[in-house]
């Protein structure tokens, strides 16, 4: 029998396109939990680098597979998923980070405290470490905001210029320029900060 | 990256410190599970609404029954707005203002805005007689005032009058 006998006959009533969507639908989840699995952790890094909190990272990281599975359709014309999906979670945690309310040092302290690696550390040496790394972290956030996204983003090794500036959507010339930049500004204001103590 | 992990405390900050913090923060492992709860997450997302199906019975022609559901769509739509189209074509074009008759007030007084008021008249004015033949009447000499006053002291003599040659005025 054939399938519009079948239908005729009133005993089929699922259509071949339905079977077809399901089973596109059932290759679209696999395709997400493996894109899940490869980049998720990258993904937090990036994440946690701009918001420094765990749960927000964990969120923003979710909202970006959302919104992947949003545009499933067009996935396989992304030519490098990696870069497209840092790009998707690198706009997310920046429009959080507007709209959120400028974060103390002390909560900065407190969560580097909680997350870096003792390596055997005292309490005092692990708390001692954050609190050091907090101050730095604040003078970062006083840099302007084009220097500072292209130094956060060049802290992850895995990312080439090129691909920095994908994410930024700007050219890598301008992103070396920027760098140096930072790094000047940087230099300066740890110079200045420590002449003060 | 490696001077942090073995020095995590430096005692002063120094220009290079800057990188190795971001790098540090940037190295930081994900948490235990985080893959599972994002895949739990996705699972769990609503779905996106489903449009409702076409009963098995539609289903069977439903090419022609759509494409006469959408030609009366189309239809009902077009007609609809031609309809609105031409009434406002109408309503339109009656741009003529229609000014009501201008009426004289009574008692001789006019509007002073009136644009035309016709020119009145000092007297009734008099007709020659049908009957009367232009070769036998002699000219009438009266001056009009003479006429008028006596037409006003007796309008019955006046009448008779009209036609006469010569009338003998009041003294």
């Amino acid at each position: 029998m054939s399938t519009s006998q079948a239908v005729y006959a009133g005993w089929m009533e699922i259509p071949n396109s339905a079977v077809t969507g399901k089973d596109r639908q059932f290759a679209d989840e696999e395709a997400l939990a493996a894109l899940v699995t490869q980049y998720a952790s990258t993904l937090y890094r990036v994440a946690f680098s701009v918001l420094r909190n765990s749960a927000d990272a964990e969120d923003a990281v979710q909202e970006a597979f959302l919104r992947v599975l949003r545009h499933r359709d067009n996935l396989d014309e992304v030519r490098d998923q990696r870069v497209w999906l840092i790009r998707i979670v690198w706009n997310i945690v920046l429009d959080r980070k507007r709209r959120a309310r400028t974060r103390p040092e002390t909560d900065d302290v407190a969560e580097l405290a909680r997350v870096l690696p003792s390596n055997g550390l005292s309490a005092e040496q692990v708390a001692a470490a954050a609190q050091h790394h907090a101050r730095v972290l604040a003078c970062v956030e006083q840099l302007p905001l084009k220097e500072r996204r292209v130094l956060q983003l060049s802290a992850f090794e895995e990312l080439s210029s090129v691909e920095i500036a994908s994410i930024l959507g700007i050219t890598e010339s301008s992103v070396r320029s920027r760098l140096f930049r930072a790094r000047n500004l940087m230099a300066g204001m740890l110079n200045h900060a420590r002449s003060l103590r | 990256m490696n001077s942090t992990a073995q020095n995590p405390f430096p005692r002063e900050i120094e220009p290079g410190s800057a990188e190795e913090t971001l790098r540090l923060i940037a190295s930081l492992p994900a948490p235990e599970g985080l893959e599972d709860r994002l895949r739990a997450g996705l699972s769990s997302r609503p779905r996106p609404g489903r449009v409702l199906a076409w009963p098995i019975s539609l289903r069977l022609g439903g090419n022609w029954m759509r494409a006469t559901a959408a030609a009366a769509i189309v239809f009902v739509v077009a007609g609809g707005g031609w309809g609105v189209y031409s009434h406002v074509q109408q309503g339109q074009s009656a741009k003529v203002i229609v000014l009501p008759p201008r009426t004289q007030a009574p008692g001789g007084f006019s509007s002073a805005g009136a644009m035309r008021t016709p020119r009145t008249l000092s007297g009734p004015v008099l007709k020659q007689p049908a009957e009367a033949q232009p070769s036998q009447a002699k000219p009438f000499k009266k001056k009009p005032a003479q006429a008028v006053r006596s037409i006003r002291r007796s309008p019955a003599a006046a009448g008779k009058a009209a036609g006469l040659p010569a009338l003998p005025l009041a003294k």
